[in-house]
């Protein structure tokens, strides 16, 4: 009898234990916030499409993303963890939201779809990668910038100008076509070169020092932009067309609502304007920036 | 039986402890990949602890010494111990604690993937529990005959235990899953955290009932009350400490980084809740030690009387 109740109750525990631990496991890692393959079409960047060339009668999309309400003030940073980011970086803020009187730095605002004169989709055009590089700096103890924007397979370049080691680690969407990857970088060590296959916002971070954090917008295309510290943005080298144009903020929703902009040769313009009234008082969100609907200027230019 | 082995059993149960709190601090400090190496640290045996390395490195040095000490453990069971199966049991934790390190090598390599870095935390608490049989097995007098007490009721307070620990087990291993479901700077997933409060729920009912049962049935057995109160007392604190750690937690992604209160508060929960499976794995080796059931005390009993005197 008493063998008996032992195997039921080892059975017991066993069945229990898997089904917990399966359930468990069903869970999913990614909560970035972020959105993947949202930007720009997607797909597969090495599709057999038709390569774009620029034509010259490209235009540019310009604009101001503002906020209204009462942005978050940044968070003093506690570095007494590591003496060295300590010692050059005393003062070193958060940069979740930079806002500069009621206009927002660090937005990227991009072109998501859309039609161009010609009558094919964005999407069905490939596009040149860029030989330039896009630089990520570890200086101070944060990155330098806090945002950038690439093409999908141009080279990203990662240097480390601090005293102390860090470690790149990228967090693309699991399963999204880009590969996860961490590496640790010394003082004096040689850059780091990586490249993200696919378009994807892709979270980069420090496990050394928790509060370094980074974004990398990565399109299938070039027009994206990211804006400055008075709000502004440019994006340059439009094609004629009629595009659905979105903006993205680390704290906000995964994209902002789309704003329809219609291109010509000449600066089209769309704002974009965040609500931040909800930020102090929300806690623990990702999505606490909301996007209030977009408002669409008057065309400037030729339109 | 030595009582030098039992000291030192005690002491490396104590260090697998302490391993636990390392490993707690990685995981809410999000070091667990502040280098991307194994089992060096950036190259290194000793590197310059700055920042999270101090956490992952620091776990990894003391998950090597819980290593070394263990295998000293199975050199004193082998040369002393009598007992073949006490061999055999420090044998599993020595295999327990290698698989543990592979598991821990194994997260850092792969990045952290879910599964790998629950069962890391589960197969911890494991490792400890087999430490903690290890010391009760290692007392003085553990061997040696002790009356035995019948059982009372319609339900067995042994199985009630077995139930208490298992369930204790699982909720380990949903409270793992769910710490390593989302950094300090993302949201806990609703399933997971709603299994979890349902699980504690249920530890709280079947250890509770186990804790009364034991109280109110063996009121005298103060070798059953004792790690029955201290079980008590734990429970009601690792609730508390769940409460908070999860009230921390949601204060904690608007902050620059891991914030302290947040960190030592989810560490004392993983802490407490290894001690609370380590007690009730106690008051379940002692209550079969010493109850039976009136059956089996019947059975006993005429099997003495059985005997040519």
């Amino acid at each position: 009898m008493l063998k008996k109740r032992a195997r039921f109750w080892l059975a017991m525990s066993l069945t229990l234990s898997l089904l917990a631990f399966s359930y468990a496991c069903g869970g999913k890692k990614d909560d970035t916030g972020t959105g993947a393959d949202n930007t720009g079409g997607g797909g597969d960047t090495s599709s057999k499409a038709q390569e774009w060339t620029p034509k010259g009668d490209e235009g540019s999309i310009t604009g101001k993303i503002s906020f209204t309400g009462t942005a978050p003030a940044p968070q003093k940073i506690d570095t007494a963890q590591d003496a060295n980011c300590a010692a050059k970086n005393p003062n070193l803020m958060t940069e979740t939201v930079v806002a500069k009187g009621d206009k927002l730095q660090n937005v990227i605002v991009y072109i998501k779809d859309g039609t161009l004169a010609d009558g094919k989709k964005l999407s069905d055009y490939s596009f040149k990668t860029p030989d330039t590089e896009v630089t990520l700096d570890q200086n101070g103890c944060h990155y330098v910038p806090h945002v950038i924007v690439m093409q999908a397979n141009q080279k990203l370049k990662v240097i480390n100008s601090d005293q102390t080691n860090h470690n790149i680690h990228a967090l693309p969407k699991s399963g999204g076509g880009n590969d996860e990857w961490n590496q640790s970088q010394g003082p004096g060590a040689a850059p780091i070169m990586e490249t993200f296959k696919r378009p994807e916002i892709v979270p980069i971070k420090c496990n050394q020092h928790p509060w370094m954090k980074a974004y990398a917008g990565v399109f299938k295309h070039p027009f994206f932009a990211v804006s400055k510290d008075d709000g502004s943005y440019e994006i340059k080298g439009v094609p004629p067309g009629k595009y659905t144009v979105v903006a993205w903020q680390e704290k906000g929703p995964t994209e902002s609502k789309p704003m329809e902009v219609t291109v010509t040769k000449g600066a089209a313009t769309a704002d974009f304007t965040f609500d931040a009234s909800a930020m102090a008082a929300i806690t623990g969100s990702n999505s606490s920036l909301e996007v209030v609907p977009a408002i669409e200027l008057p065309m400037l230019g030729n339109h | 039986m030595s009582k030098g082995l039992h000291r030192f059993t005690v002491f490396v149960t104590a260090a697998t402890f302490l391993l636990i709190i390392a490993g707690a601090n990685v995981t809410s400090h999000d070091a667990g990949l502040a280098t991307n190496d194994w089992p060096l640290s950036n190259g290194q045996v000793f590197p310059e602890m700055q920042g999270n390395l101090f956490w992952e490195h620091g776990h990894r040095l003391i998950a090597a010494s819980v290593g070394i000490l263990v295998i000293l453990l199975n050199i004193w069971l082998w040369r002393s111990e009598k007992r073949s199966w006490m061999r055999r049991l420090g044998l599993v934790a020595l295999g327990a604690v290698v698989a543990q390190g592979l598991l821990g090598g194994l997260t850092v390599k792969l990045m952290l993937p879910l599964v790998v870095s629950a069962a890391h935390a589960t197969l911890a608490q494991l490792v400890f529990c087999t430490m903690v049989s290890l010391s009760v097995f290692t007392m003085p007098g553990w061997s040696e005959p002790r009356a035995t007490v019948e059982e009372k009721g319609s339900v067995s307070l042994r199985y009630l235990c077995i139930a208490a620990a298992v369930m204790i087990l699982i909720q380990l291993v949903l409270g793992a899953t769910l710490r390593h479901s989302a950094t300090w700077d993302q949201h806990l997933p609703t399933s997971l955290l709603l299994s979890h409060l349902g699980g504690a729920l249920l530890v709280t009912l079947l250890l509770g009932a186990t804790i009364i049962t034991t109280l109110r049935r063996h009121a005298r057995e103060i070798y059953l009350t004792r790690p029955a109160q201290i079980a008590a007392a734990l429970l009601v604190g690792q609730l508390f400490l769940g409460l908070a750690a999860y009230s921390t937690r949601q204060a904690s992604p608007n902050g620059p980084q891991p914030l302290s209160p947040m960190v030592a508060i989810t560490v004392a929960h993983v802490a407490c809740g290894a001690l609370v499976f380590a007690v009730t794995i106690v008051l379940a080796l002692r209550a079969f030690r010493v109850l039976r059931s009136s059956h089996e005390t019947s059975r006993s009993y005429q099997r003495l009387s059985a005997e040519p005197s």
